[in-house]
C-alpha cells in the first residue's frame, strides 16, 4: 500500500499549490500594500503606509468608496426585496410558465458583465437613465436578484408547509401571516441575501464602468487607477474593500447558519406526512 | 328543529381529474365528537381541510350555523385546527405561540397574556411558557398546539391526526384528556384518524370514508356490529365475511347458502330479498363459538385450526372451513385453555343468526 | 400567467378565480424589473446593430453595414478566432490543472477539510478580480517578485507579461477556484461502490480514474469546462491588464468601440456575436454531457 500512500500525500501536497496559487494574488496585494516602494520589486523596500495615507486621502477614491456604499446598499434592499417575492411565489404558488419566470429570474450572472454593461448603456441612454448612480444601482439589482432569490428559496425550503397555514387557521390574513410567520423563519436568509447582494455590487466593475458616466464606483475607480498608472495606492484599496467584501460574506455566513439547525427539529419528525 | 351545527352537503373535491371527496353529506351537531376514519387517500384530511378553508370545494356546500362558508377565506372562519405537524411557530415561545390567534384577533396584551395563561394552567404547561417550542416533549408540544387552538374559544375544534407522532403510551392517555376536555368544554370536535382504537376510544360517532366517499356513519358501537356494507366490515374490527345467495327468505329469517353450507341470519324486514340474491354474511370474529365436540345451537360448521395468534388475553384462532374459507375466531385465553391443545385440530365453529349481518350488496 | 393555482398542500382560500392581489404583489416585481433592465437591454443591444452613427451621434436606421463591415473584417475574424482560441485553451488548461485538485479533494480528504478547502475556495469571488489581476502583474513583471526571486538564483529574467502565458495565468485567477468545486461537486457524487468495484476486478488505479471515475463524473466535468469558457470568453481584465491588450480579444474591440470611438452599434455587433457563440457552446456542450450518457452506460 506504500505507492497508494505517495499518491495520497502527493495529490494533497498538488491541492495545498493549488490553493496556493489561487490565494498568491490576494496575499500579495495584501503584503505590498505596506511596501514603501512606488514599484514592487523583490525583496520589497520596507513597510510603510504610505498608500493606505494617499489612498484615504484621493478625494476620487473617497468619492467612488462613498458611491458603492450607496449603490450596494440601494442595490441589495431593492434586489433581496424582488428575491423574496420571487422565492416566495417559487415557494407557493404552480403555474403555467413557471420554468420561464424562474429562469427570468437566474440568467442575468450567465451573460458576461461586459455585454450586460453595454447592453445598459446602449438602453438606459436611450429611455435617459445612464450616467448617474440610479444607473448602477438598476442593473446591480438586475444582476443580484438571482443570488438574493436562491439564498431565500432555500430556506422557505426549509419550512414546514403547514406553518403558514396554521396562521391563516389562526385568524391571520395572508399579510398578517407573511410578516407574522414567513418573514421570521426566513430572517436569516433575508439578512444573508442582503449582505450577499451587497458584496456583489461592491466588487462590480464591468456593468458599473458602462453606465456610471461621471459617478464612479470605488471598483470603477481602481480600473481607471490600473489604465492610468502603476500605483501601489491599488494594493491598499484592494486590501481594504477585500476586509469589507470579507465581513459582508462572513456576516452572511453567520446569519445562515444560525438559528438553522434547532429551527429545523422543532415541530418533531412527522412534517409534511402523508395526508388521509 | 334548529340546522346541525355543521353541514356538510354533497360536498366534492376534484384535482383535475382525481376525486378525493364525492358527494358528501354530513351533519355534525354541537357538542358531538365526531371521528372521521378510513384507510389513507380516502378524502378525510381533505374533508377536514375545506372545513378549514385550506382547500376550496369544488362543489357543494359547507355550512356553519347557516351560514355558508365555501367563499369564506379561511382565516375569517372560527375553525382552529390541531395539525398532524403541529405546526407550531419555532421562533415563538410556548405563550406566545397560544396567544397567536388572540393577536390576530386583535385582542390587547395584557388580556391575550392572560387568557393564554388560563388555557396553559388548564393543559398543565403553565410552567413551559417562556420555552422554545422546540425545547418540548413530544406530549407537551401536543398540549401547545390544542393550547393555541382552543384559545379563542371557537364552537369547532378540528384535529387532524394529532396523535399519530405519538408512542403507544402516550396516545392513550391523551385520548382520555382529549375526550375529558371535549366534554367539560362542550364544543364540537372533528377528529381525522386512520386508528380504529382512537375513533372508537373517543367519538360519539365516527364516520367511515373510502376512496372520496362516506360509508357510514353511526356511534361506535353501531358502526362495529352492523356494518353498512363489505368496505366498513373488512375495515372495521376483525369480521367474518361468507358470500352466497339467498336461499329462502321467510320474514325476519333468511337462510342463506354459502359454499360451506347454508346459514340462518336473521334481517330487518325493510326490504324482503328475493331468493336466489347475492349477499355476504358479516360475522365478527368475537361472535364466534368453538367447541371440540358437536353442537347444536345455531349456525354449525367444522373446520380445522390452522394457527393461533395471541395479543393480551386475548387469542384469535384461524380456522380453515374448506373450500378456501379460513374464519377468525376471537377467544378469552381462559377459553382456549379449556380446548387444550387446539392446532391442527378439528373444531365445530358456531354462531347465533341474530349475531350475522346480511349484506346485499355483495 | 401568474398566481391562480396554488401549490396543493399549501392552499389559501381561493376567493375568485383569477389572479389575487396578494399573489400578484408577489410574482410581478421580478418580472417587471428583469424585463424592463434586462431583457430590454438586451434586446436593444440587438437593435442596436442595425443603427448607424452619423457626426459621432448615434441615430436609428436599419442598416446591415455594421455587420457586414465587422464580420468581413480581418482584424475582427482574427480576433474572433483569436478568442475562441483562447478560452478553449483556457477551459483545457483550468481542467487539466483542476482535476487532480478535484479528485485529491473528493477522495484524499476528510469531510471537514473538504468543506473548508471548498469555501476557501469561494472566497477568492469575493475580492475584487481587478486587484488580484494586478498582483499577478506586481508577480511577473521583468522587475517583479517572481523574477526577482530567480534572480538571486541566477535565472531569468522570463517575459512573463503582456504574452498568452500572462492571459492564460489571469485566466486561471478567474475560472481555476469554480473549475476545482464544480469538479470536485461531480466527483463527490460518484458512487464509491463502482470504484471499490473496479478494483476488485483489478483495475489499476490510473486505469479506475480513466475508465470510472472521469466517466461517470462526465457532465459535471464538462460543464466546469464549459463555466471556464464562458467566463474566460467575456473576460476584459486580463487580456486588457495582463495581456496588455495585444493581441486584443473581442471584449478588448467591444471596450474600445464604446470608449475610444462611441461605436455603439459596432460594439453591439461584437457582443450580439459573442453572446450567440456563448449560446452555441453552452447548447453544444449540454448535448455532448447529456446526450450519449445513454451509449456510455
Amino acid at each position: 500500500m506504500m505507492s497508494g500512500r505517495l499518491v495520497t500525500l502527493a495529490l494533497r501536497t498538488y491541492l495545498a499549490l493549488a490553493l496556493l496559487l489561487v490565494f498568491a494574488p490576494i496575499i500579495t496585494s495584501f503584503i505590498y500594500s505596506f511596501d514603501a516602494d512606488k514599484y514592487a520589486a523583490f525583496p520589497w523596500g520596507g513597510f510603510s503606509t504610505r498608500w493606505y495615507g494617499e489612498a484615504l486621502a484621493d478625494p476620487d477614491v473617497a468619492k467612488g468608496f462613498h458611491n458603492t456604499i450607496i449603490v450596494a446598499v440601494t442595490s441589495a434592499l431593492i434586489a433581496t426585496a424582488i428575491g423574496f417575492a420571487t422565492a416566495y411565489t417559487d415557494y407557493r404558488y404552480r403555474f403555467f410558465g413557471k420554468n420561464a419566470y424562474l429562469a427570468l429570474a437566474l440568467l442575468p450572472p450567465t451573460i458576461p458583465a461586459i455585454i450586460l454593461g453595454l447592453a445598459m448603456l446602449v438602453f438606459l441612454s436611450r429611455v435617459g437613465l445612464s450616467g448617474a448612480l440610479h444607473s448602477i444601482i438598476i442593473c446591480h439589482v438586475v444582476y443580484s436578484i438571482p443570488f438574493a432569490m436562491a439564498l431565500i428559496r432555500l430556506r422557505l425550503g426549509q419550512m414546514d408547509r403547514d406553518l403558514e397555514a396554521a396562521a391563516w387557521n389562526l385568524g391571520a390574513s395572508e399579510w398578517h401571516a407573511l410578516r407574522e410567520v414567513v418573514l421570521p423563519f426566513t430572517l436569516p436568509a433575508i439578512l444573508a441575501a442582503l449582505f450577499l447582494a451587497m458584496a456583489v455590487s461592491f466588487d462590480e466593475y464591468a456593468i458599473a464602468w458602462f453606465v456610471s458616466g461621471f459617478s464612479e464606483t470605488l471598483p470603477v475607480r481602481i480600473l481607471m487607477l490600473l489604465q492610468r498608472e502603476v500605483s501601489p495606492k491599488v494594493n491598499a484599496i484592494g486590501s481594504l474593500v477585500f476586509i469589507v467584501s470579507m465581513t459582508l460574506v462572513l456576516v452572511a455566513q453567520v446569519m445562515l447558519v444560525m438559528r438553522a439547525p434547532s429551527q429545523a427539529a422543532a415541530n418533531g419528525p412527522r412534517q409534511g406526512a402523508g395526508r388521509g | 328543529m334548529a340546522e346541525p351545527l355543521l353541514v356538510l352537503e354533497r360536498l366534492e373535491k376534484r384535482y383535475g381529474g382525481l376525486v378525493a371527496v364525492q358527494s358528501l353529506d354530513l351533519a355534525i351537531a354541537a357538542g358531538e365528537f365526531i371521528a372521521i376514519m378510513g384507510p389513507s387517500g380516502c378524502g378525510k384530511t381533505t374533508t377536514l381541510r375545506m372545513i378549514a378553508g385550506l382547500e376550496r370545494p369544488s362543489g357543494g356546500e359547507i355550512r356553519l350555523r347557516g351560514r355558508r362558508l365555501n367563499e369564506i377565506a379561511p382565516w375569517q372562519r372560527d375553525t382552529p385546527m390541531v395539525w398532524q405537524s403541529l405546526a407550531l411557530f419555532p421562533f415563538l415561545s410556548v405563550v406566545k405561540n397560544v396567544e397567536f390567534g388572540l393577536k390576530m384577533r386583535g385582542i390587547v396584551a395584557g388580556e391575550r397574556r392572560r387568557r393564554a395563561m388560563k388555557w396553559l394552567e388548564r393543559l398543565g404547561i403553565a410552567h413551559y411558557r417562556d420555552r422554545p417550542v422546540d425545547k418540548l416533549s413530544g406530549g407537551e408540544r401536543q398540549r401547545v398546539a390544542l393550547a393555541r387552538a382552543l384559545v379563542t374559544e371557537p364552537e369547532i375544534l378540528l384535529l387532524d391526526e394529532p396523535l399519530a407522532a405519538l408512542d403507544a403510551n402516550l396516545v392513550v392517555r391523551m385520548q382520555a384528556e382529549l375526550k375529558q376536555l371535549q366534554q367539560q368544554l362542550g364544543i364540537t370536535f372533528c377528529h381525522v384518524t386512520h386508528s380504529q382504537s382512537e375513533a372508537f376510544a373517543m367519538a360519539d360517532r365516527v364516520v367511515i370514508m373510502s376512496e372520496g366517499r362516506l360509508q357510514q356513519a353511526g356511534p361506535p358501537r353501531e358502526v362495529y356490529r352492523a356494518p353498512a356494507n363489505r368496505f366498513v366490515a373488512e375495515f372495521v374490527g376483525a369480521n367474518n365475511i361468507l358470500d352466497g345467495t339467498v336461499a329462502e327468505a321467510t320474514g325476519e329469517r333468511v337462510r342463506v347458502d354459502t359454499g360451506i353450507g347454508a346459514f340462518d341470519v336473521r334481517a330487518a324486514p325493510t326490504r324482503p330479498l328475493a331468493k336466489g340474491a347475492k349477499v355476504a354474511l358479516v360475522i365478527s370474529a368475537d361472535q364466534v363459538n368453538v367447541a371440540a365436540g358437536p353442537a347444536a345451537e345455531g349456525n354449525v360448521v367444522t373446520g380445522t385450526v390452522i394457527g393461533e395468534e395471541f395479543v393480551g388475553a386475548f387469542v384469535t384462532l384461524h380456522v380453515d372451513l374448506g373450500g378456501g374459507t379460513v374464519f377468525r375466531v376471537q377467544l378469552q385465553q381462559h377459553a382456549l385453555d379449556k380446548l387444550g391443545s387446539v392446532q391442527g385440530k378439528s373444531l365445530t365453529v358456531t354462531w347465533k343468526p341474530e349475531h350475522a349481518v346480511l349484506l346485499s350488496n355483495a | 400567467m401568474v398566481g391562480t393555482i396554488p401549490t396543493t398542500s399549501a392552499t389559501g382560500g381561493r376567493r375568485s378565480r383569477g389572479p389575487r392581489g396578494f399573489a400578484l404583489a408577489f410574482a410581478l416585481p421580478m418580472p417587471v424589473w428583469q424585463t424592463l433592465f434586462f431583457v430590454a437591454a438586451l434586446l436593444f443591444l440587438i437593435v442596436m446593430t442595425f443603427w448607424s452613427v452619423r457626426n459621432f451621434r448615434v441615430e436609428p436606421d436599419f442598416t446591415m453595414a455594421n455587420w457586414v463591415k465587422m464580420l468581413s473584417a480581418g482584424y475582427f475574424q482574427d480576433t474572433y478566432f483569436r478568442t475562441v482560441w483562447y478560452a478553449a485553451l483556457a477551459a483545457l488548461v483550468a481542467s487539466l490543472i483542476a482535476f487532480p485538485c478535484a479528485y485529491g479533494m473528493a477522495f484524499k480528504l476528510s469531510p471537514s477539510f473538504q468543506r473548508i478547502v471548498a469555501s476557501s475556495l469561494i472566497l477568492p469571488y469575493f475580492t475584487s478580480y481587478l486587484v488580484r489581476a494586478y498582483s499577478w502583474k506586481i508577480l511577473l513583471t521583468e522587475n517583479g517578485v517572481i523574477n526577482g526571486v530567480l534572480g538571486y538564483v541566477n535565472l531569468g529574467p522570463f517575459a512573463m507579461t503582456s504574452n498568452l502565458f500572462a492571459v492564460l495565468v489571469g485566466y486561471m485567477t478567474l475560472i481555476l477556484p469554480i473549475v476545482i468545486l464544480l469538479q470536485y461537486f461531480s466527483l463527490a457524487h460518484v458512487d464509491r461502490r463502482l470504484i471499490e468495484a473496479a478494483h476488485n476486478l483489478r483495475c489499476g488505479a490510473l486505469r479506475t480514474v480513466i475508465q470510472v471515475v472521469i466517466p461517470s463524473a462526465r457532465t459535471g466535468l464538462i460543464l466546469a469546462a464549459t463555466f471556464a469558457f464562458i467566463l474566460s470568453f467575456g473576460d476584459f481584465v486580463s487580456p486588457s491588464f495582463l495581456g496588455n491588450n495585444k493581441p486584443p480579444t473581442l471584449s478588448i474591440l467591444m471596450v474600445d468601440a464604446v470608449k475610444s470611438g462611441s461605436q455603439w452599434p459596432r460594439a453591439a455587433v461584437v457582443a450580439i456575436t459573442m453572446v450567440a457563440t456563448l449560446l452555441l457552446v453552452a447548447f453544444l456542450a449540454m448535448a455532448f454531457a447529456y446526450g450519449r450518457k445513454a451509449e456510455s452506460r
